[in-house]
């Protein structure tokens, strides 16, 4: 098994992939949160759980009082939401290519939870690598075209990985079911693309 | 391998395709020949309907069709500093050097002005239209304008008459404007290769039916024609609140068989329209500088036009009006005068060519010729010195007594929030998108550039 990394400040991206690229390979492509962001979500749901014991505490033993109970009401809520909200973080969101079987993609949340959708080889029209307009900002993301769905399937759920690490990707993708996307001459430049 | 762009220009503006008008057009065409000069550029706007993200349109230039709701006409939701982030987001992704605003209604262009001026780019705006002083709208929007020019650049205005008006109504330097007259698309409005019989003599009027454009004095100007001259018929395109007077006007002189009424017309059925008349009739009562009339004169017809704003201006390019004497007949906005004028006309209407005339047009305005004085304003408005935030302030102070305080508290909190949204997420962190490029002996492909060494580092 070979693996190849790429990262930035927020994603590291990892390739895993035969040492002998043959066609029938697996190839396996993981982007991951870096360390900090994922204990910084592990942090936050300490504290939401640190706030729900706070509140049951000021509940319990400092007496029914009205601004102590509304108080502690506030903590109750804002824990359990915190606490809520810390199941979907995510830690990870891997793609597994099995050439001419199908595609994986998986998403795991640091609750350890891991969701994972198959998608057979026939079902893919085509990979695209879209630019995603919001009325706040502009992102890339990579999405397939299935057969017999109007809406785009996204790759990457949850994580946006920048341009660079999506674009092994979508050559492994477009690899994989048969689209000769040499057609599309893709021509390296000299061209620097901030990290 | 290809040079890099010259300069990348953002064009901004709430009016675009697949809306349909004067700014639409010229910021298309413009865009265009900028392209085949070799620079590079991109058009912000607001979602129309389905239409929002990233669209590529002919010779590869770029539309954001940013989702922010419109709310009248066709204008984005001023919010003021709501389009900050995406407006940053679009000028670091694209590398842009130069923003280029259009028209003075554009909510949208306003906003986006500000944001480059705060963020220190250098900033172009083009007006494409007269506007009053008397109203209460038009005074709120003159001192929206006085804002949003004080900071500028350089502007541009597409007549004299309209650099007059812009310099008035927003105080600005008339050194820091420049006057690039509109063009047409000589290519695509070319007269009939059969001429129409003149046996028959069909005057054509293709405009919005509103008052602004005239449509009561068609109504006081056609059935006197018709009395007079037996053999003219009227063909009337265009849609609007003033439909229904012209109707009533028909039903009164009886004249259905004689006045044709189209409806809306879309664009690219205009010159189908045009060929089929003589004569073109335009009876706007202002008009910055009227595209309509090139059109027509592009497609071999004579033009009967009202003498307002820009249309009998001095334009440096030939020394004499928007179209040479003999190609326009010119009247005052007066029903009696516009009568005479039409006369006037019939009894030219014989020594017309339409080829030559055409040919003429092909020669005194084309779009190429637009867009290379486009880019003297460009390098102009780069030399200009850069400014530190008080230096800027000092220019919205003259702006009024309340006004220019406020103005400078919105300037002040504008360049907070883009701090704010620095260290929120800083420059480095905005991803610069690569150019694609289509190959045109190829046909359609694409050509991306990224290194491919950058891309994976083996662990």
């Amino acid at each position: 098994m070979v693996s190849s990394s790429v990262s930035n400040k927020r994603y590291t991206y990892i390739h895993e992939s035969e040492s002998k690229s043959t066609r029938e390979a697996i190839d396996i492509h993981h982007v991951i949160i870096n360390g900090g962001r994922a204990t910084s979500y592990a942090r936050r749901r300490g504290i939401g759980f640190f706030l729900v014991l706070l509140a049951s505490s000021m509940y319990f033993f400092l007496g029914k009082e009205n601004p102590v109970k509304t108080l502690s009401w506030g903590c109750l809520l804002s824990g359990l939401l915190v606490m809520l909200q810390s199941r979907k973080f995510v830690k990870k969101e891997s793609v597994i290519i099995m050439p001419t079987f199908g595609i994986q993609l998986e998403t795991q949340y640091l609750s350890g939870k891991t969701v994972s959708r198959f998608i057979p080889i026939g079902k893919i029209l085509k990979p695209v690598l879209v630019e995603c307009v919001t009325p706040i900002t502009c992102y890339w993301s990579l999405s397939l075209f299935l057969r017999g769905e109007e809406q785009l399937t996204l790759v990457f759920k949850e994580l946006r990985p920048p341009l660079k690490m999506l674009v092994p990707i979508w050559k492994a993708l477009c690899a994989a079911i048969g689209t000769d996307h040499q057609s599309e001459t893709i021509v390296e430049e000299e061209h620097d693309v901030s990290s | 391998m290809a040079e890099p762009p010259k300069l990348r220009v953002l064009m901004v503006s709430d009016f675009f395709f697949p809306n349909f008008g004067g700014v639409e057009n010229h910021i298309y065409y413009l865009s265009q020949c900028l392209l085949k000069l070799g620079h590079k550029v991109v058009v912000m706007t607001h979602a129309y309907g389905n239409r929002s993200g990233v669209r590529y349109m002919t010779g590869g230039l770029k539309v954001y069709y940013v989702p922010w709701r419109p709310f009248v006409m066709q204008t984005t939701f001023p919010t003021v500093y709501g389009t900050l982030p995406i407006v940053r987001t679009i000028l670091r992704r694209e590398k842009i050097t130069v923003v280029h605003g259009h028209q003075a209604f554009s909510t949208l262009c306003h906003e986006a002005l500000m944001h480059a001026r705060t963020m220190g780019y250098k900033v172009v705006f083009t007006d494409h239209s007269l506007y009053g002083f008397a109203d209460v709208g038009s005074i709120h929007m003159n001192k929206v304008l006085q804002f949003s020019l004080a900071d500028i650049d350089q502007a541009i205005c597409v007549s004299h008459t309209s650099k007059e008006n812009t310099v008035l109504r927003s105080g600005l330097s008339p050194a820091k404007v420049f006057m690039i007259p509109n063009a047409v698309d000589t290519a695509m409005f070319k007269p009939a290769s059969v001429r129409p019989s003149t046996d028959i003599i069909t005057i054509v009027v293709i405009s919005r039916l509103v008052y602004r454009k005239g449509a009561d004095l068609l109504v006081e100007v056609i059935p006197e024609v018709c009395r007079l001259y037996p053999n003219v018929r009227f063909v009337v395109g265009g849609d609007g609140p003033k439909h229904v007077r012209l109707e009533e006007m028909r039903e009164k002189h009886s004249l259905q068989d004689r006045v044709e009424m189209l409806g809306a017309v879309p664009h690219s059925r205009v010159r189908s329209v045009l060929v089929t008349g003589h004569i073109f009739l335009n009876s706007s009562l202002t008009e910055a500088f009227c595209i309509a009339i090139l059109e027509a004169a592009s497609c071999g017809l004579l033009t009967v036009s009202t003498r307002v704003g820009g249309v009998p201006e001095a334009c440096p390019l030939h020394g004499s009006q928007v179209l040479p004497d003999d190609m326009v007949v010119l009247a005052e906005p007066d029903p009696d005068d516009m009568v005479r004028a039409i006369e006037k006309a019939i009894s030219i209407l014989p020594s017309i060519n339409p080829e030559e005339m055409h040919n003429r047009m092909k020669k005194l305005y084309s779009w190429q010729d637009v867009a290379k004085r486009t880019e003297i304003v460009y390098d102009r408005a780069l030399k200009c010195s850069n400014r530190s935030l008080l230096e800027r302030l000092s220019r919205f102070l003259s702006c009024g007594a309340w006004a220019g305080k406020l103005f400078c508290m919105v300037m002040i909190l504008d360049y907070l929030l883009w701090q704010l949204l620095q260290l929120l997420q800083p420059d480095e962190d905005i991803e610069e998108a690569p150019d694609i490029r289509l190959c045109h002996h190829r046909g359609v492909e694409v050509s991306e550039g990224l290194k491919e060494e950058d891309k994976v580092r083996n662990g």
